[in-house]
């Protein structure tokens, strides 16, 4: 236990110091968890809500798929970016290669998935009866999609935390994509990898410890919402 | 488009050919994932059907635990086990850090969560009467416990398919703790991280991305004939010996 309990008392004043390197890590973690998620958000939602609400041909086909995308590996998402990203190929126009922007959009394309497929999921677990009877009390379609998502809230809040939280914790596409490069567009979690790889261990555990306090942050968001969402109150507005 | 489709075409032929790198890394993979869940579910199951069972004082503070545990991120697992099996660590007699033996330990160590907090779920999802009723006409805690699993099973088997897949695709922790050496603790994921960001031989890491995926869909698959085969629950009491 020796090692542990001396690399965790070298990395704890790391943490204290206001470490420069380490505030702008977390600022850009910060930055690439909050952005990714409000752009998958808002490619997202529509895409949620009309799975769930949709009454088109080929809608269980895309839930499947929704749900199927939520398996996908980072490393596969980061590939297949960093090969449309690299000279000569189809968006090298773009320059995004080992950029901060590369990683942004990485981390949305994971996120997405997140809010596709569990929003859908939530607006299928309301109560059976509540969209047919609004659809049935003249409700357009505006309005449907307004009182899905106020109903199945938690669910999407749900949604959107998960997003938040695997794009804190993810490596795999922003290494590939991002390169890793020190102080550029390291997140947390890579600049934990590139810490343990350098062998700088006190380095990758302050970083660490600074990590498990965001996450814990947001699985208190998630305890207090469950807390909350206890039943879901019909209110239709007149 | 025709960057993308050359590394494509130059993939194809690398799997086809039966390329000796490929083939051990996706045993090494297949490996890891099969002993890693293994364990968990030889460690999680008890604990996981003791949480749904349970009627102990602490059991939603442990649920809640676990649930939570499922959000750990894998580089941290990776720095703290690697902190213990480094030779002046806690472990370190054991020899096993930078090979597949820490890489087992630090997957199954992320595979836990997901049968400790899944299976629990599952059992509650049970309809209400069941286990009661079980407990009424007698049932002992083994009987309950197998009709628990029994009943459960799907949603099981669902946590094991997601630490399946966890283990497939994981990267930060087998890389910290097994040092991602090629042809030994390597493994597909970790590989395409390696040959774009080390060594740079995209076609490679396109050939060991397609393996990938495809054992991830294998995967998928499976779980969705699954989801799609169970309409309802079935009640099936076996009468007592």
């Amino acid at each position: 236990m020796r090692l542990l309990w001396e690399e965790l008392r070298a990395a704890v004043p790391l943490i204290f110091h206001g470490n420069p390197y380490l505030l702008s890590i977390i600022w850009f973690t910060i930055q690439v968890a909050v952005i990714a998620t409000v752009c998958a958000a808002v490619i997202g939602l529509p895409i949620g809500l009309a799975i769930g609400l949709g009454r088109f041909r080929g809608r269980r086909v895309l839930q499947l798929l929704a749900n199927a995308s939520l398996g996908l590996p980072p490393v596969i998402v980061g590939l297949f970016l960093f090969e449309l990203f690299v000279p000569h190929s189809l968006l090298a126009s773009l320059r995004l290669q080992e950029t901060r922007k590369a990683v942004f959009v990485a981390q949305t394309i994971l996120a997405l998935p997140y809010i596709v497929a569990l929003t859908a999921a939530a607006i299928q677990g309301l109560p059976p009866g509540l969209l047919d009877q609004a659809r049935a009390l003249g409700a357009g379609r505006r309005q449907l999609c307004t009182l899905a998502l106020r109903e199945a809230r938690i669910g999407v809040l749900a949604a959107v935390i998960a997003a938040l939280g695997s794009a804190l914790s993810e490596i795999g596409a922003i290494v590939i994509v991002g390169g890793n490069v020190y102080g550029l567009d390291q997140t947390l979690a890579s600049a934990a990898l590139y810490d343990a790889n350098a062998a700088h261990y006190a380095q990758a555990v302050a970083v660490g410890i600074v990590l498990i306090g965001l996450i814990l942050i947001l699985m208190g968001g998630v305890g207090a919402l469950q807390q909350s969402g206890g039943g879901i109150r019909l209110r239709f507005r007149s | 488009m025709g960057y993308l489709w050359d590394q494509l075409r130059t993939a194809i032929p690398l799997i086809a050919s039966g390329n000796q790198y490929i083939f051990t890394l996706t045993w090494v993979t297949i490996k890891l994932a099969v002993v890693s869940t293994t364990i968990a579910l030889v460690i999680g199951l008890p604990i996981g059907l003791a949480l749904g069972l349970g009627r102990f004082r602490g059991r939603r503070a442990l649920h809640i635990l676990a649930n939570a545990s499922l959000a750990l991120p894998p580089v941290l697992v990776g720095v703290f086990v690697l902190l213990l099996l480094l030779p002046a660590g806690a472990f370190g007699s054991l020899r096993i850090e930078f090979n597949l033996g820490g890489v087992y330990v630090a997957q199954t160590i992320l595979a836990l969560p997901y049968i400790v907090a899944l299976t629990p779920a599952a059992i509650q999802g049970l309809p209400p009467g069941l286990l009661a009723q079980a407990r009424v006409l007698g049932a002992g805690r083994r009987q309950l416990s197998l009709l628990a699993l029994r009943e459960a099973k799907i949603g099981v088997i669902a946590a094991v398919i997601a630490a399946l897949g966890a283990a497939l695709s994981e990267v930060g922790a087998v890389i910290i703790v097994g040092g991602n050496i090629a042809n030994y603790d390597q493994t597909l994921a970790s590989a395409v991280v390696a040959q774009v960001t080390d060594v740079g031989n995209y076609p490679d890491a396109v050939a060991i991305g397609i393996v990938l995926l495809a054992l991830i869909l294998v995967l998928m698959g499976v779980l969705t004939v699954l989801q799609q085969r169970t309409s309802g629950i079935h009640m099936r009491f076996r009468t007592a010996p």
